[in-house]
């Protein structure tokens, strides 16, 4: 039966229980007395058909064609694949190495320091060295004028001294001089 | 080059959380249609609802080794898609609902009802109703629309709604029957 109405009134009672009823989703215990009750209640009955007529048209989405199912998964798949790239860019510096060449590499290194050493023995530069030799001879040079700029700030110290005491009385005349005048 | 023999979804995660994360593609090209149309429900706008279920997909594949397989993967993944949605409701407001008649305008395109006697008259009243009862979901409290669309629309499970919603099956029941409650008030004028 079909009614010219979208819903019929159901019984308050029933109410929640008639929409889950529709969703199937009663339990066997829950739906025998819901059948029950539909079987002597119109109303219930008329209100559950059209629940039935009604909701399927509700949620009737939009037909797109393949087309668009084919374009959206591109879409999606090539935006997937530019957030791989930059999750795991890391990788591309790994990508010619695998997992068994990191210690085989490790070891290759370690071998050709090791030989290196060997070989360079006795030829290797020491830090604390600073004898002249080993300065080029830029800084050699460099260093011979800074020497005499030193010499040269000693020199006018000194002649500083020099006037500094030309000025200044002598002590020891002076003293010497009250002496003789004491004695006489 | 991604294998195509059958996987199921817990096998194609493995593998994304192994590193081999263009088995994703599979996965999206299982719930693209479901993804999208669960977007469009909450949005109305086909371009809109195609960025927000491909935001969904980036979001899932980036955050996929923080998925602990408790739940299954699509009840996972619609979870990051509800929230993108409510998100974008929030963000824009109201949502501008298209009548849901206007998608069965094309012509040879018209809804098949149940009853085959219905009549152009009655299809005129059917017609009104859908228009008030999409009035009625863009005005409904979101929680009870979220679980009328992921129920009456997607056909997903009250188990299934209750974990996406984070909530229990006891009040996805109660906003379930809300929602349909309320599409009857407001449709009470055509009884």
């Amino acid at each position: 039966m079909t009614s010219n109405v979208p819903f019929e009134t159901a019984c308050k009672r029933f109410e929640e229980d008639l929409v889950l009823y529709y969703y199937g989703e009663t339990s066997e215990t829950e739906r025998r007395p819901i059948e029950q009750h539909l079987s002597g209640c119109q109303s219930c009955q008329r209100f559950v058909d059209d629940l039935r007529r009604l909701l399927p048209q509700m949620a009737k989405s939009e037909e797109f064609p393949p087309s668009f199912w084919d374009a959206y998964y591109d879409e999606t798949v090539a935006k997937l694949a530019k957030q791989r790239e930059r999750k795991y860019w890391w990788r591309d510096l790994l990508t010619p190495m695998r997992v068994w060449m990191l210690p085989a590499f490790g070891t290759v290194a370690i071998a050709v320091l090791a030989v290196g050493l060997v070989l360079s023995k006795g030829n290797l530069p020491s830090f604390t060295d600073t004898s002249p030799k080993n300065f080029p001879l830029e800084t050699l040079s460099d260093a011979k004028q800074l020497e005499f700029f030193e010499s040269m700030d000693m020199l006018e110290s000194l002649s500083k001294l020099e006037e500094q005491d030309d000025q200044k009385p002598e002590p020891n005349q002076s003293s010497n001089l009250r002496f003789v005048a004491a004695n006489a | 080059m991604v294998d195509q023999r059958e996987f199921r979804d817990e096998e194609l995660v493995a593998l994304c959380k192994q590193g081999q994360g263009e088995y994703f593609d599979l996965l999206v090209r299982r719930y693209m249609e479901k993804a999208f149309h669960i977007a469009f429900d909450f949005t109305r706008n086909s371009e809109t609802a195609k960025d927000l279920s491909q935001d969904a997909f980036l979001r899932a594949f980036s955050n996929i080794r923080q998925f602990d397989g408790r739940s299954s993967f699509y009840t996972w993944f619609y979870r990051i898609l509800v929230n993108l949605c409510l998100d974008h409701a929030r963000r824009k407001g109201r949502v501008v609902w298209e009548s849901l008649d206007s998608l069965n305008e094309t012509p040879g395109e018209q809804p098949q009802l149940a009853d085959t006697s219905f009549q152009p008259e009655q299809e005129a009243i059917a017609g009104e109703a859908k228009r008030r009862a999409d009035k009625t979901l863009e005005t409904m409290p979101k929680k009870q629309r979220t679980a009328f669309l992921l129920r009456n629309h997607q056909g997903l499970s009250i188990a299934d709604i209750a974990k996406v919603m984070k909530t229990t099956e006891g009040t996805v029941r109660v906003y379930l029957h809300r929602a349909v409650a309320a599409l009857r008030q407001s449709l009470v004028e055509f009884v």
